[in-house]
């Protein structure tokens, strides 16, 4: 321990005798990393995955149901209500969800202003699958229709100014709904569950609402519903649930490969049905993606943040180099005393000590330094684009890999310099 | 101690080739104080720094102790110079933010001992030296005599048995020059061997031997006696 003190103090002592380069140095690796690490942090939220333990469990099926031929066609990403009986006829999976989006108006009573509300109309079994956190109450016992929704934590705590209020009521669309629950804290990022034209990037839903209560006050998809017969897309209660209007998304939980593979079978079977039965001359052409895969399966990926996650990497790599240029000269002008420390007996792998301590302090001076450009970045980007601003936060496991790049660069930036000091030549050193 | 066999070097450029020191024969026993010698460029720096190990040699054998420093790792070559060679340089190379005491305890740091023992050798170097309330000032506030008396307590504080000195006196006025030479003998008179450049003849005179270097050859090696210097 003693001689790491004595090796911090020749390191500070070095930072003294020419702190400007050295500040330079600091400063142009803090602003290399310190913007790496803004679009970093976006892009590690973005790509992580919001169900370590269930994500490779979690698939959405898709399936091919057209009375037409049609030839390459994908099938559609959003099921209609007749498609989603028919899977929920099967027993295979461990659980299934079928769901969509809807926006609404909330209020208390008739004489408050409406807010408007992101609303997922959904099934019992959503909760379970997505691992949702309840801090009050209940979800629903069954999938039947009922006046009786779920709000988040933050719609209970702004339309009533506190969480507990299961069994109280309120008006959506000037309905009335009883509370049956509120959700804990919860933002899955990204939100796969509804990945489909990068809605994975949206918050999480103020209010929870019954499929079948959906389809009965007629709550239209409002990101992705289509048809191919004549159907009015409005009366969901009657032609939503007969004809082929598709604005259903279904995820199902399939636990063990041997259940994955029943199911695929089972859907196989369903569309056979279809052809034997004359309403589906297409070729089979189902789809059942996992979680993990689903922003890629929907070419989702964010191009933007990819690019410029590339552009700041390349913009890292140039302040390495800058940076590492600034050490050399530094290293050279200390070059002296490299050589005197190595005349009086250090060997090169105790001098690489001392240059380890050295890119340790270099390190915390450049963390620091990063880590408030990072934060700056970050609230300058939330500004700029403040949909996104949900994947600005940093946890542990996102701070030591930061701070491991930069032990990295550091230690980049102070290898060569520091190779080229310890071997250089002894005598020529010495005699100047 | 110290044995040369038929050592040569070679400084090579992508034009020329210039051969500093050629086929040298040289033996030196523990305890002598031998004064090189020569015209400049002549190899006498170039042989203080290979007898130190800061420089390789190309040809021949270099024996201390009976062992060859031949093929040694850079480990076992810094461990050699740092428990049996002290260096002092013309310039004192002195770390100018260090203190005295720091300066001082540069060497012992690299050897491993403890807080205790480098104080003790420390401060029996700088007794030696006369600068002991000194200790806590930095090189810029001493005279280049103290500072070239730093060095030497620098040197001899690790106990060597070998001290290199290059023109030790080179940067001082002759008075301070007189008491660094003197110091020198004191330190040769407690039984450390010291071969020390410099292009002063009276100087070399007072070293018990003159090995003279022209043209990076050995061409004399002459034992003076000094007594017989001073009576002369």
């Amino acid at each position: 321990m003693e001689q790491l003190f004595y090796y911090l103090k020749v390191s500070w002592f070095s930072v003294k005798r020419a702190p400007l380069p050295y500040m330079l140095t600091v400063l142009i690796l803090s602003l290399g990393l310190g913007v790496f690490f803004s679009n970093a942090t976006f892009y590690y939220r973005i790509n992580s995955d919001p169900l370590p333990a269930k994500s490779d469990k979690l698939f959405f099926p898709m399936m091919l149901l057209v009375p037409y031929q049609c030839s390459n066609c994908k099938p559609p990403s959003v099921l209609s209500y007749s498609n989603i009986a028919k899977l929920n006829a099967s027993d295979i999976p461990s659980a299934k969800a079928a769901m969509y989006s809807a926006g609404g108006y909330l209020r208390l009573n008739s004489e408050q202003a409406p807010t408007p509300v992101n609303v997922r109309i959904t099934q019992r079994d959503f909760f379970s699958m997505f691992d949702v956190p309840m801090l009050h109450g209940s979800i629903w016992p069954d999938n039947q229709a009922r006046d009786e929704v779920l709000l988040s934590k933050a719609t209970a705590e702004k339309l009533f100014g506190r969480t507990n209020v299961t069994g109280q009521q309120v008006l959506l669309d000037d309905r009335l709904f009883t509370v049956i629950g509120v959700l804990d804290q919860w933002q899955m990022l990204p939100r796969l569950y509804d990945a489909f034209n990068r809605n994975y990037l949206n918050p999480t839903e103020d209010i929870y609402l019954p499929l079948e209560s959906g389809y009965d006050y007629n709550y239209l998809s409002n990101t992705n519903s289509s048809t191919f017969e004549d159907a009015d897309y409005r009366k969901l209660a009657t032609d939503g649930r007969t004809k082929a209007i598709h604005q259903l998304q279904y995820w199902v939980q399939l636990d063990t490969l041997a259940q994955q593979n029943a199911y695929r079978q089972f859907m196989a079977n369903l569309v056979a049905d279809e052809k034997a039965a004359g309403r589906h001359p297409s070729a089979e052409a189902n789809q059942l993606v996992m979680m993990r895969d689903i922003v890629s399966y929907f070419d989702g990926e964010s191009g933007d943040i990819k690019a410029f996650a590339i552009v700041t990497l390349l913009f890292l790599l140039v302040c390495v180099f800058n940076a590492s240029h600034l050490s050399l000269n530094r290293y050279l002008s200390n070059q002296y005393e490299f050589s005197l420390r190595r005349a009086l007996g250090a060997n090169r792998s105790q001098l690489q000590v001392q240059l380890l301590v050295d890119m340790g302090l270099m390190s915390t001076f450049t963390l620091t330094g990063a880590a408030i450009i990072a934060y700056g970045g970050i609230k300058l980007m939330n500004y700029l684009w403040p949909a996104n601003s949900l994947f600005a936060s940093w946890d542990l496991q996102l701070m030591l890999a930061l701070a491991a790049l930069t032990l990295l660069c550091s230690y980049l930036v102070t290898l060569y310099p520091s190779l080229r000091a310890s071997f250089g030549s002894l005598n020529k050193q010495l005699k100047e | 101690m110290i044995t040369l066999t038929n050592l040569g070097k070679i400084f090579r450029t992508e034009l020329i080739e210039t051969h500093a020191l050629r086929d040298v024969n040289l033996q030196v026993n523990e305890g002598e104080f031998a004064a090189l010698t020569g015209p400049s460029g002549s190899g006498k720096s170039t042989l203080l720094n290979i007898l130190g190990t800061l420089e390789s040699f190309d040809s021949g054998d270099y024996q201390l102790d009976g062992k060859s420093v031949k093929g040694l790792s850079d480990a076992a070559l810094s461990k050699l110079r740092n428990e049996k060679i002290g260096f002092i340089f013309q310039s004192f190379n002195l770390i100018k933010d260090f203190s005295i005491y720091d300066n001082i305890e540069l060497p012992l740091r690299y050897r491993g001992l403890n807080a205790a023992a480098r104080k003790q050798r420390i401060e029996q170097a700088l007794e030696l030296v006369g600068l002991h309330a000194r200790r806590d000032y930095l090189p810029g506030q001493l005279s280049g005599g103290q500072q070239q008396r730093v060095a030497i307590a620098r040197a001899i504080a690790g106990e060597p048995r070998i001290l290199l000195a290059d023109e030790p006196t080179g940067n001082l006025d002759s008075l301070m020059a007189r008491q660094v030479m003197e110091l020198l003998e004191q330190i040769n008179r407690q039984g450390c061997t010291i071969l020390m450049v410099t292009h002063d003849p009276d100087q070399a005179r007072r070293a018990g031997r003159n090995i003279q270097i022209i043209d990076g050859q050995l061409h004399d090696s002459t034992l003076y006696d000094p007594l017989a210097q001073h009576t002369a």
